[in-house]
């Protein structure tokens, strides 16, 4: 397949993952949309590595599912530590660093 | 039709893997962000990150491929599921209605951004002749020998990108030590706290030399020591 098609699709689903991060109140499902949106760098990054043949897109996506393992192993913990204390997920009640 | 997609030489099948694994993505994706039960997005995450590593595949990247199952798939959606269990919550209302007309306003924005670079895409792949538009448009010619097997991508990596590679190895090291801080209870911190407050004063009464067992208790023949230094 061209690449175009590729892209159009990483277009759309980095679309989805943001309104995903930005409308849900769920912070566990906020997480799971920023390793959408994630996907959808990945996807962009290996069509464009495919087409001239160049390794590099490979190697940045290795490091960008690194950096996925990093985000969701410590967004993780602090939701839980969140919860610990406040018995809540909610972020719109999340609002302690808002005053 | 065929020949404005530019897929005259694109096979019939390949074009049909292509359109059910994207179908696969976004329906996955969708659902994953719209289902009020926090295990049934989390299922359809797995499945997107499988139609993904499908995907991968087909732009013959076959180490990220196998890498977007193990990690992503595997380990990261385990730790997803874990905290699933934890917190274990039905939401009343998963959408958020609070401030909704400046969220409706962000949705819009990424929404005009990605039709915009969607828009780019489109039209730059129909200028003829074009550099941009020969690379949108390729991707059926087979790519360099070894390109995305473990052994290629690995060369890269090790050849041009070593340094990247060693700052995410800290990086990780430093995501294991951080998650073990913030998820810890405050019981387990005031645990922590009493045992090193009372391994200071076993060490202020014995003086310097004494050996400490891991728990804070004086090591065997301690105890003389410690009177030793009693009378000393």
């Amino acid at each position: 397949m061209p690449v175009y098609a590729y892209l159009l699709l990483s277009f759309v689903l980095f679309l989805i993952g943001t309104s995903g991060v930005i409308l849900r109140r769920n912070a566990l499902i906020v997480l799971m949309s920023i390793e959408l949106q994630l996907n959808a760098g990945n996807l962009a990054f290996l069509s464009f590595a495919r087409a001239p043949g160049d390794q590099k897109g490979n190697v940045f996506t290795f490091f960008v599912i690194a950096l996925a393992a990093a985000e969701a192993a410590v967004g993780l913990a602090i939701l839980v530590g969140i919860f610990r204390t406040r018995q809540t997920a909610n972020l719109d009640e999340i609002t302690l660093m808002k005053r | 039709v065929l020949e404005t997609l530019s897929l005259t030489d694109v096979s019939p099948p390949e074009i049909a893997v292509f359109v059910i694994l994207a179908l696969g993505t976004l329906g996955g994706a969708l659902y994953t962000i719209t289902r009020r039960n926090p295990v049934t997005a989390v299922m359809s995450l797995v499945a997107t990150f499988f139609a993904l590593a499908a995907l991968y595949a087909t732009l013959d990247a076959h180490f990220v491929a196998v890498l977007q199952v193990l990690v992503y798939a595997g380990a990261i959606m385990v730790l997803f599921i874990f905290v699933v269990m934890i917190l274990n919550r039905e939401e009343v209302q998963p959408i958020s209605f609070k401030g909704i007309v400046t969220r409706a306003l962000g949705v819009m924005a990424v929404a005009y951004i990605s039709y915009l670079g969607a828009w780019v895409v489109w039209s730059q792949r129909a200028q003829k002749g074009s550099a941009i538009a020969s690379l949108l448009n390729s991707g059926s010619a087979a790519p360099p020998v070894g390109y995305g097997t473990v052994s290629g991508v690995g060369m890269s990596m090790f050849r041009e990108f070593v340094f990247p590679f060693e700052a995410i190895s800290l990086l990780l090291l430093v995501a294991i030590v951080g998650g073990l801080i913030v998820s810890r209870s405050a019981h387990q911190t005031e645990l922590a706290e009493e045992r090193a407050r009372h391994i200071e004063e076993v060490r202020a009464k014995a003086g310097p030399e004494i050996k400490l067992l891991p728990g804070g208790e004086p090591a065997e023949g301690a105890d003389d020591a410690h009177a030793a230094a009693g009378h000393h």
